[in-house]
């Protein structure tokens, strides 16, 4: 059922080696190709086959349920509008992704919509990697947009990964904070060649006692680009903090914008940005340790993006 | 073992480095001084590799090394830490260490551990990033230094950062080191001491070797107005040095 192309691609995008345990749902080619639920976790496709909800019941702790999508189709743009209802007081981890293989000159992509419904005092982990390859010279593009909805006391941790290969990348993250709710999210963007990212962060902190804390590391390498937004809003009492670095290479570029909007006297919002090459301080230090500069270069560029 | 042959490095028409010559003998103890901005820090970098001199010689174990790079003199057996060491974002101590010991063997970097005096096992794991106080980053410094296990171990300013009860026990470990593996060490200090544990001081003034011996021949030129550079007004007409 999969193939050496389909277990490569998970294994980059889910550290899968076969079929996950628990819940999971495998989407190949704009078709499900394999799904099992739990007695706690639900999957069902959306009636027009693109994308699928899955609920959380509440109380539910320990699960995890992964959602990965892999395209082999050349020619082929897949979008999905994926919903998720996490249930009061859960505790759960969602492994997403999406693994491209490009064979031939037809340009293939991706576009996901996750919107994340997270209930009152539940705990979401959600890790999100993507990966292209493939000796086919198609343009590969994913686009992928999460919105988050966070409940009273909820709490989701986010990491976001692009981890080569990637033509075209579009992101749009956007979340709202209620009440004493905690969003941390870790974006980390590796792009070479002609690539170009896109990054577009929107937070809402609209709940007294709400926090966000959003890093950007981007790695820019050859004559790739890569553009990072992000804006803290806040209505309330509140904490946000931004913290976006980028590793110029080559000859990358990179344009950074945090912006924080305070719409209440009591709202705390910090940022720290920083974009330039690697330090010459870190190289120094690796060399005198035994390290060549190329294997210095790449420890250190393997430390940022971890 | 080590020996610096003539050695010039300039910056412009300035001489930072102005016709050094001098042996350092295998296992012993120096300890280098003078004023700011006199040129020890540039001698320790020229050493190293960091920095490349404008003419003369470094030769180490016989072989010149003057156009190696830092990464064949590390190899060589030479090991340097630096006066600011860099700060790292996803780089914990332990992988500092284990790069520095060559293994990440977790009972070899235990055991190194003890060697520079860390007790806490959880320090292992802590990020080398700027959240860590300056006697944290120096500690890691002279672990990660130590680590290499070096013929030749230079130490630039090592107790930048560190308070006045850590001093001596860093003095000691850095003779531990000197006695127990015959390491010739370097230390670029302005600290007393640094300097009375020396075997030999070095004095370096406005680029050039000035002194070398024990610290009580030292101690005059050290007081002579005449390497004063950071002075003050007395009177209307005349100048002192803040000592």
């Amino acid at each position: 059922m999969l193939d050496a192309i389909d277990k490569e691609l998970l294994a980059a995008v889910a550290d899968l080696e076969g079929l996950p345990k628990g819940a999971f749902n495998i989407r190949k080619n704009g078709q499900l190709l394999k799904r099992e639920v739990t007695a706690n976790i639900d999957i069902e496709s959306h009636a027009d086959g693109q994308g699928i909800t899955v609920t959380i019941k509440p109380g539910t702790v320990n699960e995890s349920v992964h959602i990965p999508v892999i395209l082999s189709q050349a020619g082929l743009y897949d979008v999905v509008y994926n919903n998720f209802i996490i249930g009061a007081a859960s505790d759960v981890t969602i492994i997403a992704g999406c693994g491209i293989h490009c064979g031939g000159l037809a340009p293939e992509g991706h576009a996901g919509i996750h919107e994340f419904r997270i209930g009152p005092k539940a705990k979401v982990k959600y890790v999100e990697k993507h990966y292209a390859r493939g000796p086919g010279r198609g343009r590969r593009s994913l686009n992928p947009t999460t919105k988050v909805f966070l409940d009273a006391g909820a709490e989701a941790e986010m990491e976001l990964t692009q981890i080569g290969g990637v033509d075209e990348a579009n992101r749009v993250n956007e979340a709202v904070l209620g009440p004493d709710s905690l969003l941390l999210i870790t974006e980390r963007v590796l792009t070479e060649g002609s690539q170009k990212a896109v990054s577009t962060n929107n937070i809402t902190l609209e709940g007294a006692g709400s926090r966000a804390n959003m890093i950007s590391r981007s790695v820019i390498k050859g004559d790739s680009q890569q553009d990072f937004y992000a804006t803290l809003d806040a209505l309330a009492p509140c904490f946000g903090h931004i913290e976006c670095d980028a590793i110029i290479m080559d000859s990358g570029r990179n344009e950074t914008v945090p912006s924080l909007k305070a719409r209440h006297p009591d709202a705390a919002l910090t940022h720290e940005a920083s974009i330039g090459k690697i330090a010459s301080d870190q190289l120094m230090k690796l060399m005198s340790l035994g390290l060549t500069y190329d294997e210095a270069v790449n420890r250190i560029i393997q430390g940022f993006l971890k | 073992m080590l020996e610096l042959r003539d050695l010039y490095f300039s910056v412009g028409d300035r001489n930072i480095i102005d016709g050094i010559n001098f042996t350092f003998e295998k296992g012993k103890f120096y300890g280098i001084t003078g004023p700011n901005g006199s040129g020890k820090t540039t001698l320790a970098k020229l050493i190293m590799g960091i920095n490349s001199p404008n003419g003369g010689e470094i030769r180490f174990g016989g072989k010149d090394i003057s156009q190696w790079s830092i990464t064949d003199r590390a190899r060589e057996g030479i090991a340097y830490s630096f006066q600011q060491p860099a700060r790292f974002k996803g780089i914990t101590f332990r992988d500092l260490l284990a790069m520095a010991a060559g293994t990440d063997d977790q009972e070899m970097l235990l055991a190194l551990l003890r060697r520079v005096g860390i007790c806490s096992l959880s320090f292992l794991d802590k990020p080398v990033d700027a959240k860590l106080s300056g006697g944290e980053i120096k500690k890691i410094e002279l672990a990660t230094t130590i680590a290499r296990n070096p013929r030749l171990a230079i130490y630039d300013e090592p107790d930048t950062g560190i308070d006045l009860w850590t001093i001596q026990p860093m003095v000691r470990l850095l003779k531990r080191e000197q006695r127990d593996h015959d390491t010739t060490t370097i230390v670029v200090s302005h600290n007393r001491a640094f300097l009375e544990a020396a075997d030999i001081v070095l004095m370096i003034n406005e680029g050039k070797l000035a002194y070398r011996g024990d610290l009580q021949g030292a101690l005059p030129m050290l007081n002579d107005l005449s390497i004063c550079n950071y002075r003050k007004c007395v009177g209307d007409r005349d100048v002192g040095c803040y000592r």
